[in-house]
């Protein structure tokens, strides 16, 4: 009986930390249904008068912010990204964890080196080269940077080295070649930390902000992050309604993800932290 | 094994070369940037040795006191915001870690949402949030009758705007963390500190903090250096002000390179700015495990 009155309780005061929690998303969804006059002297969340003014300025003929082009960037970017990530990573800690590479013991220890160095000292660095051989403002700086990361090889390497060998050496008994060993014994064994690096990658990229932000300069080239940014430090965040909006647009393809894969992003946590 | 070494190099090769071209030499690129005179448009102008790192830490020209004012502001939010990024996060798991099971997973989900949101979204929606002049909590606080706060161009209200924007950013994580940690406490301990007559704080301090510790010490680093990165939520919350008291180091580097034109100097701020956020790593790693 006192275990199911601690139940309630503890859901009840879950839920009133879950509405307050959810507080700017709601408001963030109602703001961008409401008329300008409303939304800048309204203390009522739901709109008194609902339109879609908001919506229809932001993807009209004479919208002043390609937002759409904002979202096709960041998912070209974000999808090249994650598979280039994942693909040179797993080739990597393969070849690390399991085949005669030469100087493997000092590859290795750069792999961990590297992670302890921040992020920050490399970025002007890049910025610099990238503008010296003439790729500002192109995909290459928004996309190929990001496979330099050591941390999805380390991952990858050390599910691998905790994983028997029983499976492998049998097939190469088997007489199976490196492809066939790759892609039906290695791959299936690697998926729930693949998934992981995936889902991470994915999302670091799609909201990666500073970077982006340095690598581009045209409408056309920015990610959304970039865009709504400009949009923030621009002359139409006087709307706070269409402001909404274009946030609206630009956020809810990740929650989307986020939601359907959050299965993924807790694991990834687990794997990424420590054990 | 049979797989030559020939094909080893093979598969290593790709990650190798991105590593290579976008790590490996941007490092190096950036410290021998540092050791010249270097600006953006007009590039190397000669090599200066340790001028640029003198230049940065005498503290008797502007690009010092720029670099000072940053790391001060950057060191200001780091003290405050890391104690309520933990707790609040370990609160949230400690709450969830009790909601009956089956609505375990949609609390999860819930807290958890925000890290799916981008540091642009988030401040679009926090700065309209308490925008002076129109924005949503002054609305609320009008209505209640109590006097409109001018969050955003006054101190500490700046900061404590951008704290709670950060705080429901980025909570999320580490209440992952926590909950996994909480998950694998040993169920028995809490029995028996029961059957001893162990209040709450007791069982909280005796029982669950020993055994959650290293998680918590992970947090705890993780979240230090998460806050000395501080960029995006004062770029475009506060803009760096009122009166540059938000201008964050990364934000003080950024504007030395491009709208001062000084690439040489603001590397060596990047630099230094890293040796700081290594320094601190090491010293907590030292502290943490010196007993072991």
């Amino acid at each position: 009986m006192k275990s199911k009155k601690k139940d309630i309780t503890v859901t009840l005061i879950s839920t009133g930390v879950a509405l307050i929690f959810l507080l700017p998303i709601v408001w963030m969804i109602f703001t961008s249904f409401k008329e300008l006059g409303e939304s800048l002297s309204t203390s009522s969340l739901i709109p008194k008068s609902w339109t879609i003014e908001n919506y229809t300025s932001i993807f009209g003929a004479d919208a002043d912010a390609p937002i759409l082009t904002w979202l096709m960037n960041t998912a070209i970017v974000t999808t090249a990204g994650t598979a280039l990530v994942v693909f040179v990573d797993v080739l990597a800690a393969y070849t690390l964890a399991r085949l005669n590479l030469p100087g493997k013991k000092i590859f290795l220890s750069i792999v961990v080196g590297a992670l302890t160095i921040p992020g920050i000292v490399t970025l002007f660095p890049a910025f610099f080269l990238f503008r010296e051989v003439g790729y500002l403002d192109t995909y290459a700086p928004l996309i190929l940077p990001y496979s330099a990361g050591t941390m999805g090889v380390f991952l990858i390497y050390n599910f691998l080295r905790d994983f028997p060998r029983d499976l492998e050496e049998a097939a190469i008994i088997d007489g199976a070649n490196l492809w066939h060993i790759l892609r039906h014994v290695i791959m299936p064994t690697i998926k729930p930390v693949v998934a992981t690096l995936t889902v991470i990658t994915f999302l670091a990229i799609y909201n990666d902000f500073l970077w982006p932000s340095l690598v581009t300069s045209s409408d056309d080239m920015k990610t959304a992050t970039v865009g709504l940014a400009n949009l923030i430090q621009g002359s139409n965040f006087v709307n706070p309604g269409k402001m909404m909006a274009s946030t609206v647009v630009a956020t809810v393809p990740a929650l989307i993800i986020f939601i359907f894969a959050n299965k993924y992003f807790v694991r990834s946590v687990t794997n990424t932290g420590i054990k | 094994m049979k797989i030559s070494k020939i094909w080893s190099t093979v598969m290593y090769l790709p990650f190798f070369i991105c590593f290579v071209l976008f790590w490996a030499i941007p490092v190096f690129y950036g410290i021998y940037i540092s050791l010249h005179e270097w600006s953006l448009f007009g590039g190397n102008g000669g090599f200066v040795g340790l001028e640029n790192y003198i230049t940065v830490l005498s503290g008797d020209n502007m690009f010092s006191v720029s670099f000072y004012r940053g790391l001060e502001n950057t060191l200001v939010f780091v003290g405050f915001s890391v104690i309520p990024l933990v707790l609040v996060s370990l609160g949230l798991a400690l709450l969830v870690n009790n909601i009956p099971k089956k609505l375990k997973v949609f609390f999860r989900t819930t807290f958890f949402i925000s890290y799916a949101v981008s540091v642009t979204a988030v401040s679009a929606i926090f700065k309209w949030l308490f925008t002076g002049n129109g924005g949503y909590i002054n609305n609320v606080l009008n209505t209640l009758n109590i006097a409109p706060l001018n969050w955003l161009n006054e101190q500490p209200y700046a900061w404590i705007t951008i704290l709670i924007a950060t705080v429901w950013w980025t909570i999320g994580y580490n209440m992952i963390l926590f909950i996994n940690a909480l998950d694998e406490v040993d169920y028995n301990l809490y029995e028996a500190a029961g059957l001893d007559g162990a209040n709450w704080w007791k069982k909280f301090r005796y029982v669950t903090f020993p055994s959650i510790k290293g998680v918590f010490i992970f947090v705890l680093m993780t979240t230090i250096i998460a806050s000395f990165n501080l960029y995006g939520q004062t770029l475009l919350i506060t803009a760096g002000g009122p009166q540059q008291s938000t201008q964050s180091l990364i934000m003080v580097i950024q504007q030395v390179v491009f709208s001062q034109n000084n690439l040489g100097i603001g590397t060596t701020m990047a630099v230094i700015m890293g040796v700081i956020m290594m320094v601190i790593t090491g010293a907590q790693y030292w502290y943490a495990y010196r007993k072991d």
